[in-house]
């Protein structure tokens, strides 16, 4: 199903999927770096067909238009102040929500929208784990790049934020692992945008973990680690 | 290292006299409405109106029910406005996607309300004459229509249907009474080689 997963990008773009799968595909797609750049792209793709459809509307659509937006209010922009404001808050209690402030608005200042209607869904998803009132942060060491892994339990998910991160080559990608008792469990394939820099959200899926890794792997994932972990962080 | 912010863009495009893109231009617009500016919001529309109401129509075929959904749109784009981040895509893209899905998940709503049984029926029917009409379309509205002439004639029924028909894969493939992987494969290989095309990339 997984395997699935990954090709259903174009179809999603085209609105092609039927509800149960379209639900499915948008549980995926945000924390996976390759369908998310697809459906980017896949979406611009769209746009350019849908102009060769242009057809102007009747003239007296503007006027009730702008008849109806003068009394429709707007959602709350991400503000990195906001935020940073909900992390201080907590930092009274706990000294190591200053980092995870640092890192709210660091991330925050840069959580857009993975296209159309995601806008406000991902910003959002983030924040709450980035202000979460059990989140973790954890730097990983190593040569490849900076990294920090921010996680919460209670929302069941991670962020990783990352920078200076080189292209992992044609046909590889990197992969986060959450090492528990278990061993390693693949939580998520990615790749650097073109800055090398990296914000994606994962799933815990209920796994505590004992450390964090990663590794660079084939993009089409691995279940198990191939390559040397290049970066990693173990919770004292 | 290589991501351009939209709005230090515009500013050095004005600085150099150099007229800005249409894309700058929207994003600008679509920044401005964001901060709850009325008047960038109706130049906005003034640009991307016939882009959402054209596809909106191409969806739904009925035009009272194409420009009532033209206006759900627009408020959704005013609403979220302050969300847009122009490094996650360009403003047509993002627009012409609330649009589309917007147009597809009124036609399936209504589908749903009717007899299954007779959905395939009346499906069959209105895409032979959408076939048709998109064979009949003349070709010369955009380089777009040419670069659909790039896919095959499988890939461009699929792509078709799929967009302009609004149907799920799954019904595109019973339309064409093909296997539904053939006919993801198809919308996949079909928008690949028009992204391709017309140079969309990240
Ligand atoms: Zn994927």
């Amino acid at each position: 199903m997984t395997n699935d997963l990954h090709h259903l990008a174009a179809a999603y773009a085209l609105d092609a999927l039927d509800e149960s799968e379209r639900r499915e595909f948008e549980a995926h797609y945000p924390s996976c770096a390759i369908c998310s750049a697809e459906v980017s792209d896949y979406r611009e793709t769209a746009a350019l067909l849908a102009e060769s459809a242009t057809t102007s509307p009747p003239a007296d659509l503007k006027d009730r238009l702008m008849a109806e937006i003068g009394s429709t209010r707007q959602i709350a922009p991400i503000l990195p102040d906001r935020v940073v404001d909900l992390a201080e808050r907590k930092r009274r209690n706990a000294p190591r929500q200053r980092v995870l402030a640092l890192a709210a608005a660091a991330v925050v200042a840069v959580v857009g929208f993975l296209g159309g209607l995601q806008v406000a869904r991902s910003g959002d998803d983030l924040d709450d784990v980035l202000v979460a009132v059990d989140a973790e942060t954890l730097p990983l060491e190593g040569t490849a790049g900076n990294a920090r892994v921010v996680w919460s339990p209670s929302e069941d998910r991670a962020v990783l934020i990352a920078s200076d991160l080189s292209d992992p080559g044609t046909g590889r990608a990197y992969e986060l692992w959450l090492i528990d008792a278990g061993g390693p469990n693949a939580t998520g394939l990615f790749r650097p945008d073109a800055d090398g820099t990296v914000r994606i959200q994962l799933d815990l899926d209920g796994r505590s973990p004992a450390a964090w890794g990663i590794t660079n792997e084939p993009d089409t994932g691995s279940d198990q680690p191939t390559g040397e972990i290049l970066l990693i962080g173990e919770i004292a | 290292m290589d991501r351009v912010n939209p709005l230090s863009r515009l500013k050095a495009v004005g600085a150099r006299a150099e007229p800005a893109s249409e894309a700058d231009v929207l994003a600008g617009l679509l920044q401005r409405a964001g901060r709850g500016d009325q008047a960038a919001f109706g130049e906005l529309y003034d640009g991307v109106s016939a882009l959402v109401y054209g596809i909106v129509l191409k969806v739904v075929r009925d035009p009272s029910q194409a420009e009532e959904i033209a206006q759900e749109v627009f408020v959704e784009i005013w609403r979220l406005a302050p969300r847009y981040d122009a490094n996650r895509g360009s403003v047509k893209s993002w627009i012409a996607t609330v649009a589309h899905r917007r147009a597809v998940d009124r036609v399936r709503a209504e589908q749903s309300h009717r007899d299954r049984n007779d959905v395939v029926g009346r499906q069959l029917e209105r895409d032979h004459d959408s076939v048709s009409e998109l064979v009949l379309d003349r070709l010369d509205r955009t380089r777009v229509l040419n670069a659909l002439d790039i896919l095959t004639q499988d890939q461009r029924a699929a792509v078709e249907l799929a967009y302009f028909g609004g149907h799920t894969y799954r019904e595109v493939a019973a339309l064409l009474d093909t296997a539904e992987g053939t006919v993801k494969g198809r919308i996949r290989d079909g928008l690949i080689k028009l992204r391709d095309h017309l140079g969309v990339n990240q």
